[in-house]
């Protein structure tokens, strides 16, 4: 059976059943590279151009993990997948950037483009399609292992929307203790979903007492909804989603939240201005609430995160002791 | 209503010509200097692109002269610059400055917008001939604008008077901005050819040949990018700037197609196949073709974190490989340091001369 490889990164952590499910009927193996660790970081770093974000660099590990191992390299060139909006032109470009840092044989890249901007679904199934026929199948068996990729997505989806984080659902971890406080974990799915670069974040907040709320947690329409308060949406996807998440406590603080964190990676385009509308929103309208950006690269120490986010708890803690003593006390007066 | 626009290198003289020719009254931008800078980058976000922080700080000084309204460009991904608009906007309001922001945005976002801005950017109304003609002669002058700046590049290297080839340019350039017909347009526009005609120039020989590409702001602003060119041109290098606000305006707009730029993104098709926003394809393009032109280095030029260049970047480490070709990458933010970036920019050039020495004593042994 030919060997399909499946990087551990980006998309990864939103495709992941879509695309297994789909390879898998279409008969090939999938491999998955390895989580994160010491070693993929250092093939990233070590491949990469320098100044890239530290994702690709993480992701373009996972890739040197999986190349020698695999007859093909699973890397649609997933340009849009809502429609008018975009993906970071990093994730445009990734094909190219694997094909020219690795001299990769173009045969064996599956790089169909899959883009829903101005096509919507047409350009999702062209997509899919396409990758079929380069891999030799009929179009009829490459729509049903669409179809059946698709259930599986929209399971996994779900499951995510009730509260299980990627990571646990992929790998099978035992999933996080729930704590009626949680904290809002703003971030693109592969800082969120990661532990390894995310440096346990999840974990780290759970033994502080805290679940975490993320905005794949929340519905699409409510992401939608919240969208509309700004005058311009931005064209990433997936920002759009961490702004309209933002916005949708901002404006009506439930689930338990009590406090925000973004997790953004150092360098990261779309970030550097969806996040300042969230600050901005959010001290307009909540001042009190309280915030913490997270900025994370391959030279972020976990020490330094560990204090930050301690400070952050105490924060929580604080503030709200803060609100309760302002109730009038029975022995007041 | 007083208006002003962000600087680009001479955006300014052809915007000022027509929106006072349409009736607009225009508050120039005072000229980028380290305060505009300093500005910028006090209040934008941090991890930004610089030439928001540089346009935001134009904007500021420029209300601080009287502006009430501003005029900016709008996009739609998936490069920053088309959000730039609603982060400087959001900044100015929690400044708490009353100014109105024009938009000209993408009609994707809606028609009526884009006619509502169309029409604040044209003023009162005008018969269409005028219209037309007004429009046509900004235009005539920005090209010139651009002219004189090739000039200036293509010149340097070879010039005996390199002080006066500014000045000639300049002044030019200068007795533009008071341009009202024209006829006066192509009375300049003669006069300048003809000093440059007749500017003193060195014996022509074998000079190294540096191609500048790279994302559009910084690889065209000069006080912004150091002045590379004049770098460049003062130690005897012949430069070519691939990047020019006439071939970016063409191209954005939808309805003309611009022959350069479809040339150089089918010559980076094997390498980038696809538009990743901003510049990314024309700087791997652009880089090809001066490889195949026989240039003998290339300056990649793009502000600091920018992401369509640095999917350039990338893809560029096997184009030099593979034509054997130099390039300098240089990104650009408030922290780069003029000292730092001559000291690369002239090893860069000993690295060609050295090189060309090279490729000559090769041919000579055998």
């Amino acid at each position: 059976m030919k060997k399909v490889g499946l990087p551990r990164g980006l998309l990864f952590y939103r495709f992941y059943f879509l695309w297994k499910t789909f390879l898998e009927e279409l008969g090939f193996e999938v491999v998955v590279s390895p989580p994160t660790n010491k070693e993929v970081v250092h093939w990233g770093l070590t491949n990469s151009v320098d100044e890239i974000c530290f994702p690709v660099k993480v992701f373009l590990g996972h890739v040197f993990s999986l190349i020698d191992r695999v007859d093909f390299l699973f890397l649609p060139r997933m340009v849009s997948f809502h429609k008018n909006e975009y993906n970071c032109p990093k994730i445009l470009g990734l094909p190219d950037i694997v094909r020219n840092l690795f001299r990769y044989p173009d045969e064996n890249l599956l790089d169909s483009e899959v883009n829903m901007r101005d096509r919507g679904v047409r350009g999702w199934l062209q997509g899919y399609l396409e990758i079929g026929r380069k891999l030799g199948k009929s179009e009829r068996e490459t729509m049903r292992a669409l179809s059946l990729a698709e259930e599986k997505h929209r399971s996994f989806r779900e499951q995510v929307r009730s509260g299980l984080l990627p990571e646990v659902l992929i790998d099978g971890k035992k999933p996080f203790p729930s704590f009626p406080e949680k904290v809002l974990l703003l971030g693109h799915p592969y800082l969120v979903s990661d532990s390894y670069i995310n440096m346990n974040l999840v974990q780290k907040l759970a033994d502080l007492g805290f679940s975490v709320f993320t905005s794949e947690m929340l519905p699409e329409k409510d992401i939608r909804k919240a969208l509309k308060l700004v005058p311009k949406i931005s064209f990433w996807t997936i920002s759009n989603e961490i702004l309209g998440t933002a916005l949708h406590f901002i404006r009506n603080r439930g689930e338990g939240v009590q406090g925000l964190i973004h997790l953004v990676s150092f360098e990261c385009g779309p970030d550097s201005l969806v996040g300042e509308v969230i600050e901005r929103v959010l001290k307009r309208e909540r001042e009190e609430l309280p915030y913490l950006r997270l900025e994370i690269d391959e030279h972020t120490g976990e020490a330094g995160v560990v204090t930050r986010l301690e400070a952050f708890v105490d924060m929580i803690r604080w503030r709200r002791r803060e609100v309760e003593s302002n109730f009038s006390s029975p022995f007041a007066s | 209503m007083k208006a002003t626009f962000p600087h680009l290198l001479h955006l300014d003289v052809a915007l000022g010509f027509l929106y006072s020719s349409l009736g607009i009254d225009v508050v120039y931008p005072p000229p980028i200097t380290k305060k505009t800078i300093d500005i910028g980058v006090k209040l934008a976000p941090q991890n930004a692109c610089f030439p928001l922080k540089v346009t935001l700080g134009n904007f500021i000084e420029s209300i601080e002269k009287g502006a009430d309204t501003l005029f900016m460009a709008g996009g739609v991904g998936p490069c920053r610059f088309g959000y730039y608009a609603q982060i400087q906007r959001i900044i100015l309001e929690d400044l708490g400055y009353q100014v109105r922001f024009v938009l000209l945005d993408h009609p994707r976002y809606g028609w009526i917008p884009f006619l509502q801005a169309l029409r604040a950017m044209s003023g009162r109304v005008l018969s269409p001939l005028r219209l037309k003609r007004t429009v046509s002669l900004a235009w005539k002058i920005l090209r010139f604008t651009e002219d004189l700046e090739a000039q200036r590049r293509a010149l340097r290297c070879r010039v005996v008077d390199k002080d006066l080839l500014d000045n000639v340019i300049d002044g030019a350039i200068d007795r533009l901005r008071s341009v009202s017909s024209e006829a006066e347009f192509e009375r300049i526009k003669r006069e300048a050819e003809e000093a440059i005609n007749a500017l003193e120039l060195h014996e022509a020989q074998k000079l190294l040949r540096v191609g500048i590409v790279g994302e559009v702001y910084v690889a065209q602003e000069k006080r912004i990018n150091f002045n590379v060119e004049k770098l460049l041109g003062d130690l005897g290098v012949y430069v070519h700037n691939s990047v020019s606000t006439v071939e970016y305006v063409l191209h954005t707009l939808p309805f003309t197609k611009s022959k350069e730029k479809l040339e150089a993104w089918q010559m980076a098709k094997p390498y980038l196949r696809r538009f990743v926003g901003g510049e990314g394809i024309d700087s791997v393009g652009s880089t090809i073709r001066y490889a195949k032109q026989g240039f003998d280095g290339v300056v990649h030029l793009y502000p600091f974190t920018c992401m369509p260049e640095i999917v350039a970047k990338s893809v560029l480490t096997r184009v030099k490989e593979d034509f054997n070709l130099p390039i300098l990458h240089l990104a650009i933010d408030e922290h780069s340091g003029e000292a730092g970036l001559i000291t690369r920019v002239e090893a860069f050039v000993d690295v060609l001369e050295r090189r060309k020495m090279n490729s000559k004593e090769k041919v000579e042994v055998w």
